[in-house]
């Protein structure tokens, strides 16, 4: 009796079917209450990375306090190490303004070369935002034409496909992307190179999606019909196989979103994604790893925004799951 | 129709695999920039004599596809190379490193199955109600929690703070107890497990969301099922219909996540041992990538591959052992 | 009837209470099953059959509830009501607990038989697992002795080799061998009724035609008495031998089974019979009934049929009908929830016919979702 809801639902879905998927999951959202707290976490993130990015350009001051290098103004000074200027000792490792010692000048205090602890959490949602989207885009397209391609020709394309895809799957993402990283960034890393990666990492994830949808398709009467009616293959894929599949590949995309925001996050940690002094969340990590026992507050703050950062991508994306495919939960 | 035929199958489809990963490890780690003869003696002014001789004892000078070869000769031999920066075989710098990273990921995949299953057990059966409020939310922020910072934010409560457990380094139980100073063998354990905590609890952590979550649908799923509202209306009661009827099929999508989930645990071990300073394949490999020791590199990331690509075959044959409704020959 | 069936049901209503309102999927409805009789119950998908029967269990879940009536089994009461003193319904206090419900009724008084043999049997343990378990719990012996019994029941059901089949998994089985396993499991707890709910709807024609008589010889040689859930009025005139008609949660026609079929005091059962080929009469063509049950989230005021029904007429839309014994026949109770019939006394001749029109507004109005109640069971 308990799926009784999910019934009546279920059959809504038969009703209106797969076309309106869509707007029907956004609906969906709508009634979900943790799946709307996913969207406005998104949709904050995603503002606030907007708005830093913007206010970098200009040069202007975020929430009143400076951070000494935006990302523009950190590429050139990266190639030259000696140009940066001395630690500003007086105001490094400032206490948060909770803590004994610290002012509300610098609400979560300051780093080692006593920039605005807060203000570099605040720009670097920018970057993880872009890297989240960046990546997710590349796994996307790669994965969907990979994917599109295999399943519909079927036979030794997919084959050969898929034996590449499997290569991919196969070796620890983490290991995969440093590898690459140190091959393409010729020993430099840097996190453009470590987004590619994480992009390539993606690829066997949406492309096996991308096949099994295609392969479900692939049969429908419509599809027969246009391909007796000599449209080309291509074109037959492109305007109706991968709209068609556009719903179940929108849900894994919103997933993904954090999981490579995740895998960067690792990688600057390690030394393999954005280097110093980018504000990234993971390379902020990886220095207050240092830091655990003389001010272990460092490490926190970093975390959390990683933490809410993945919990709105992937609170959006099991609500667009459920929404899609209401079996399970309603 | 016998298992071992299965097995056999399943192993030789996986040696493709395998050697496309060796290809693109290989093909990467060459195209490397820097060479190891340069790392190496970076503080010595090498003449190009002694480098040529160098390259020459190392086998640097032939072709790519030349080197490709009898590195592939070998790895039939087990064989995975000659490290030149650590002056030893691959293969046993690989194994003399595998046991604290099999002991991380053996032990967090132990502590993430043995607690998401009851836990996800117990939600699917209290659907809605507070403790399935609680199990989805301590899902949540399991998957989307980065294991290194769990792992730091452990050692600053537990190490740093309350000086309950080690900050770092993992306590080898197959060493003798001298070794570390300790008295007895029991200590020796007991420093093993106290040790091994903190860094299992960081790394099992997202394990153990991931399959929480998936043991919870699944149950849901399988307690909506007509054999269960069968057992119901024979008078079974609701602990064993949980215990018993439910139970063993929803376990078997588990089996085959904990495989898949290898590759994510070994790269998540990675970084982990990066937090933790354990001396294991991990952190071989970040310091192989530092020295430019490629034969390192290629033989860790094909180790690596093939104990995730073994796992989904050994998953497979679990499930298929347990599955009654899978016969071997491959039909139904 | 008879002063003291086996159960008795009065006044029966469950409701799912949904995000999206309270759907009534049995309505007050009331019907009696004596001793060793075969009792049908019949109507639509959705018209809340299994609902009504697994609630004789009281095996209803999540979002459903039975709120009101009275279930009697034997001198036991399976559920009851009365007004507490703050003005809500509560337990009546000779109404069985949960416990006693579980240990005392399911299974060993009452048993079940499911419509998807292919669904009832759990695909990771043996046939024999299964018997032996519920065997076992029911009646209270030895898993040894369990598993003779099981055993025996097997060859009794007509299945070959049966202590060799007793260790196979269900996907062995075809679907007829395992609705045959599941009457196995039915009658080797020894109950007093069973509930079958759509038992031969996944089966093929001659399979259902074999279970069929192999259901008839077991209940003659075992005095079981069973409910007969079914949408097919042809499996009603083999087996039943009283009949209720179901539509849209509400008992619309109550009566010996040649009753129903000859002297049908009821449009929708006459629609229904209409659907189905019969030996004695002869017709161009079936005919299907006319459009679809309306929602039961939303269902139409009066008569629940009048959005159907060809003789409708204006009073029908403004007179919900209870059912009342409609028989010309002293000896013959036949009760219809019909406004046609004389005793209702609404004028019905005098109220003007429904147009198709106006028919077609309160179909659409009532929306053509259907609360399915096969789907609700699982």
């Amino acid at each position: 009796m308990a799926t009784n809801e999910a019934q009546v639902e279920q059959d809504e879905t038969a009703v209106s079917g797969q076309e309106v998927g869509l707007s029907h999951q956004l609906k969906q959202i709508k009634r979900d209450i943790t799946a709307r707290i996913g969207l406005y976490i998104v949709v904050l993130v995603t503002f606030v990375a907007g708005f830093s990015w913007f206010d970098a350009n200009l040069g202007t001051i975020t929430f009143g306090y400076v951070s000494d290098y935006t990302l523009a103004q950190a590429a050139p000074l990266l190639e030259h190490p000696e140009r940066l200027p001395p630690p500003t000792d007086m105001n490094a490792h400032a206490p948060p303004a909770f803590v004994e010692g610290g002012t509300w000048e610098h609400p979560l205090g300051t780093d080692h070369e006593g920039r605005d602890y807060l203000s570099r959490i605040v720009y670097g949602t920018r970057i993880s935002v872009m890297v989240g989207f960046a990546a997710t885009a590349i796994g996307l397209v790669g994965g969907v034409a990979i994917g599109a391609t295999a399943g519909y020709y079927g036979g030794r394309v997919d084959d050969l496909l898929m034996r590449f895809v499997e290569i991919i799957f196969a070796i620890p993402a983490l290991v995969l992307i440093i590898v690459f990283t140190e091959f393409v960034s010729g020993g430099n890393p840097d996190i453009q190179y470590a987004v590619a990666g994480a992009g390539i990492a993606s690829i066997p994830i949406f492309s096996r999606i991308m096949r099994s949808r295609v392969l479900s398709v692939r049969e429908m009467e419509y599809i027969e019909a246009a391909r007796s009616a000599g449209v080309k293959d291509r074109h037959i894929i492109i305007r109706h196989v991968i709209p068609n599949s556009f719903a179940s590949v929108l849900v894994y995309a919103t997933l993904q979103v954090g999981v490579v925001i995740l895998l960067v996050a690792s990688l600057s940690f390690l030394g393999y994604g954005a280097q110093p002094p980018t504000p990234d969340w993971g390379q902020m990590l990886s220095y207050a790893h240092g830091q655990m026992h003389s001010n272990p507050w460092m490490s926190v703050f970093p975390g959390l925004a990683i933490l809410v950062t993945i919990m709105g991508f992937n609170l959006l994306g099991d609500g667009l799951q459920d929404a899609l495919n209401p079996r399970i939960d309603n | 129709m016998s298992i071992l035929r299965y097995a056999i199958d399943r192993i030789l489809q996986t040696i493709p695999v395998l050697i496309g990963v060796s290809l693109i490890t290989f093909l990467f780690i060459n195209a490397l920039p820097g060479d190891v003869i340069s790392a190496l003696y970076a503080d010595q002014a090498l003449g190009e004599e002694s480098i040529r001789a160098l390259e020459e004892r190392h086998g640097l000078n032939e072709s790519f596809f030349e080197r490709y070869l009898s590195f592939m000769a070998g790895i039939l031999q087990g064989d995975l190379g000659y490290s030149i920066h650590y002056e030893t075989s691959v293969t046993s710098l690989v194994l003399t490193r595998a046991g604290p990273t099999l002991m991380l990921t053996l032990s967090a995949f132990a502590f993430a199955i043995v607690t998401a299953i009851p836990l996800g057990a117990i939600a699917a059966s209290r659907r809605n109600q507070s403790p399935d409020h609680l199990s989805r939310i301590v899902a949540l922020f399991g998957v989307s929690t980065p294991s290194f910072w769990v792992g730091i934010m452990l050692i600053v409560i537990f190490a740093v703070t309350l000086g309950w457990l080690p900050s770092g380094g993992l306590v080898y139980p197959w060493r003798a107890p001298g070794h570390y100073g300790f008295d007895s063998q029991l200590e020796l354990y007991v420093q093993t497990v106290q040790s091994l905590l903190l860094p299992m609890i960081a790394l099992g952590t997202m394990q153990m969301a991931m399959l929480m979550r998936i043991e919870r649908s699944e149950m849901v799923e399988t307690l909506q099922r007509d054999y269960i509202q069968l057992a119901r209306a024979y008078g079974v009661s609701e602990r064993t219909i949980l215990r018993k009827h439910a139970f063993r099929e929803a376990q078997l999508p588990i089996i085959t996540i904990v495989g898949l989930n290898i590759s994510t645990a070994l790269g998540g071990s990675v970084v982990i041992e990066q937090v933790f300073d354990i001396n294991g394949i991990g952190k071989l490999l970040l310091s192989a990538i530092e020295l430019r020791d490629f034969q390192v590199v290629t033989g860790i990331t094909l180790v690596l591959a093939a104990i995730f690509v073994i796992g989904v075959v050994i998953t497979d044959i679990a499930y298929a052992y347990i599955d009654p409704r899978i016969t071997l020959d491959g039909g139904e | 009837m008879s002063s003291n069936p086996l159960l008795s049901v009065e006044g029966l209503t469950v409701q799912f209470f949904t995000d999206r309102g309270t759907v009534t999927a049995v309505n007050e409805i009331s019907f009696e099953i004596q001793e060793e009789e075969i009792v049908g119950l019949v109507g639509e998908s959705g018209a809340g059959k299994s609902v009504a029967s697994m609630s004789l269990l009281r095996l209803i879940n999540g979002p459903g509830r039975i709120v009101e009536g009275e279930i009697r089994y034997k001198d036991r009461t399976l559920f009851a009501l009365e007004e507490g003193p703050d003005g809500e319904p509560r337990k009546r206090e000779d109404m069985l607990s949960d416990e006693e419900m579980r240990t005392e009724i399911r299974g060993n008084e009452i048993a079940v038989i499911f419509q998807d043999p292919m669904e009832s049997l759990n695909p990771v343990y043996t046939v024999g697992n299964q018997l032996q378990e519920f065997i076992k719990l029911n009646r209270d012996i030895s898993k040894k002795e369990a598993r003779s019994e099981a055993i025996r029941m097997l060859r009794e059901v007509g299945i070959s080799d049966a202590a060799e089949r007793y260790e196979k998994y269900p996907h062995e089985f075809s679907g007829g061998m395992r609705q045959r396993v599941l009457i196995a499991m039915a009658l080797a707890c020894k109950p007093n009724l069973i509930i079958a709910d759509e038992p031969t709807t996944a089966l093929d024609v001659t399979i259902e035609g074999q279970i069929l008589d192999l259901v008839q010889d077991l209940q003659e040689k075992y005095g079981t008495s069973f409910l007969w859930v079914t949408h097919d009025m042809g499996v009603v005139a083999d087996i039943c031998e009283q009949v209720n008609v179901m539509y849209l949660g509400n008992i619309v026609e109550q009566a010996p089974v040649d009753d129903i079929f000859y002297n049908t005091k009821h449009l929708y059962t006459d629609a229904l019979l209409d659907s189905m080929p019969r030996p004695d009469r002869t017709v161009e063509r079936l005919k299907a009934i006319k459009g679809v049950m309306p929602s039961a989230i939303d269902p139409p005021e009066g008569c629940p049929f009048h959005t159907r029904c060809p003789d409708a007429r204006q009073v029908c839309e403004q007179t919900h009908p209870d059912l009342r014994d409609v028989s010309d026949d002293a000896n013959i109770i036949h009760r219809s929830a019909c406004l046609k019939h004389d005793i209702f006394n609404v004028n019905y001749e005098g109220s003007l016919p429904m147009t198709d029109e106006t028919k077609r507004q309160a179909n659409t109005s009532a929306g053509t979702t259907s609360v399915n109640e096969t789907g609700a069971d699982r």
